[in-house]
This record gives C-alpha cells, structure tokens and sequence, in this order.
C-alpha cells in the first residue's frame, strides 16, 4: 500500500496540529549522570552534588539535552504516544533532531511533555516513497509550571 | 574548567572541534542514558543481519556530542539557544568522530550577544553525516 500512496490520506492530514500525546519526564540525579557519563562530559558539576552547590546551582544540572525519561509504562508504547494515523510504511528513521533550551533543568525536576505533528509530508526518496513527520514536544516543569525546553524532530517512514 | 570566552573575542570563521571515540561499551551507556535499546547500536549479529557493517552510532548521541561542544564552549556565562542536526548519515561504531563547530555570524540583537555557527559529526576520512545550526549568546567584555 505504501508504493500505490499518491497522497496524504485525510486521516494523516487531519493528524496535523494534533496532539500525540502528553507524557511525563522524570529527571533523576542518576539519569543526569548517565547522560553525562555518555556523552563525555569532565565537568564535576554534572556529576557531584557539593559541586554543584559550590557553583551557587540548587541541585545537580542537566546539561544540555536531557531532559529526563518517561517514566516506563509496560502497556504503552516506549514513549507513550498515540498513533494518529495508519502508517502504511514498515521502515524508520530519525531525520533530525533540534533542541531549544529554555530554562535550566535539575535533578528531581517533573516534566510534562506535550508532542503534536507540525506537519506531514509525501515524497518521493532514493529509498523509494517516503513520509516526512516533523514534530514539536514542549517541556513544561511541573513544580513552577514554566517551560523549561522545545524539542523539534523529524521522522522518515519508508 | 574551560576559560571564559568572550563575545569580542571570537571571529567569523572560527573553527573548534572534539574527537570522540565511538566504543560498544559507549553506545550501551547511550542506550542505557536515553532509553533507546534498537539492537542496530549493539548487537554486532543483528546489525549484520540488517545488511549493516558495524553497530551504528546512535543519531540522538552525535546530536548530544554537538550539544556538549557548544556547552563546553561557551563556558558557564554563556547559553546555548538551540541547536539542532541533520541525521544523513550512519556512522558505525569503533572509530573516532569529529564534533565540530564554525562560527559564521557575529551580531547583536536587542541585548544579546549572539554567535551564529555551523556544527557538524566527521568520520576520519571527513565524510560529513550530522550536518547542523546553532545559536550560542556569550557575555561581551
């Protein structure tokens, strides 16, 4: 069915705009020194509390990009978001990812993560027909309800 | 702890950059960081299975590498804006990358000092699989 597509379904074009769903992000000490751990950060400050707090840093900071794991719902999907549509193509990849920081995130920050589809698109690729979902989720933290991130990402399904 | 730099002191057309090496054991602790557990990034008979020459970096890390870059680069005055990248490429494992940036544009706007640069993933032969923008404010003298 992918290959005979000649156009978005109305399916897929009232998806845009929508809401893929809300999840919640749980920002752990730990998970703020794994992710530093992996990307190769030295700086103590991701690592050791009294570091931070010497700083002048009320806890421990994320650097820049993490912005915790959703907690794990084994009946869910691993980042809890809802289809909005029928994809007929079997393949994906990440297309690209853009981060825009907006306020420091700490250890033990709660965030609510809201994602919608901002636009969808039908081409044709070197890997055959292909379909472009570009969306944007916005982090809100909860204790002081401002929005601390804006994430954009591009999806290929082929 | 890197020295501050400064807005006056950086010019168009500067270039700086990390080389990182790309180990199984680093790809695990990515996955194990960012929830990603798709198989292609550490289990050497599923890649090969999916036609693949190697594990793969994982896109979402190259894109993080840039992030650490620009954080380690405009010091702990400065804020990194946004940036984002372009996953063109795959990048197999157990090699280095370089993570790159170049400034392109210097201006200001309202009251802030801004640093405009391309970044960027290298593979040792220099082929180019991350490609990017991003904006950095850093403090003036």
């Amino acid at each position: 069915m992918s290959e005979e597509l000649e156009d978005l379904t109305d399916e897929m074009k009232a998806a845009v705009g929508q809401e893929t769903g809300r999840v919640t992000y749980e920002v752990t000490t730990q998970g703020i020194r794994t992710f530093a751990r992996s990307v190769g950060y030295t700086d103590m400050k991701y690592y050791d509390e009294s570091v931070a707090e010497s700083a002048g840093l009320p806890g421990l900071p994320s650097p820049p990009g993490f912005l915790g794991m959703p907690i794990f719902n084994p009946n869910a999907d691993s980042r809890g978001r809802r289809a909005l549509f029928e994809n007929p193509f079997q393949r994906n990849l990440n297309g690209g990812t853009e981060v825009e920081p907006i306020e420091q995130v700490y250890g033990g920050d709660i965030l609510d993560a809201v994602s919608r589809i901002t636009s969808l698109e039908l081409t044709q690729s070197r890997l055959g027909k292909m379909l472009i979902q570009n969306s944007e989720t916005v982090y809100t933290r909860v204790s002081d309800n401002k929005v601390v991130a804006k994430t954009r990402g591009t999806g290929l399904s082929y | 702890m890197a020295d501050q730099i400064y807005w006056d002191d950086v010019s168009e057309g500067e270039e700086f950059s990390l080389n990182e090496p790309m180990s199984s054991q680093r790809l695990v602790i990515w996955a194990a960081a960012s929830g990603d557990f798709y198989q292609i990034h550490y289990d050497d008979k599923f890649a090969e299975n999916n036609h693949l020459p190697d594990i793969i970096v994982h896109g979402a890390l190259k894109g993080m590498l840039v992030g650490r870059l620009l954080d380690e680069w405009k010091g702990e005055q400065g804020a990194i804006k946004n940036w984002g990248v372009s996953y063109r490429g795959m990048d197999p494992a157990r090699q280095d990358l370089t993570i790159w940036g170049k400034v392109t544009k210097k201006y200001e706007e309202g009251d802030e000092a801004l640093i405009d640069l391309d970044v960027g993933v290298a593979q040792p032969d220099g082929t180019q699989t991350t490609p990017g923008t991003a904006t950095v404010a850093l403090p003036k003298r």
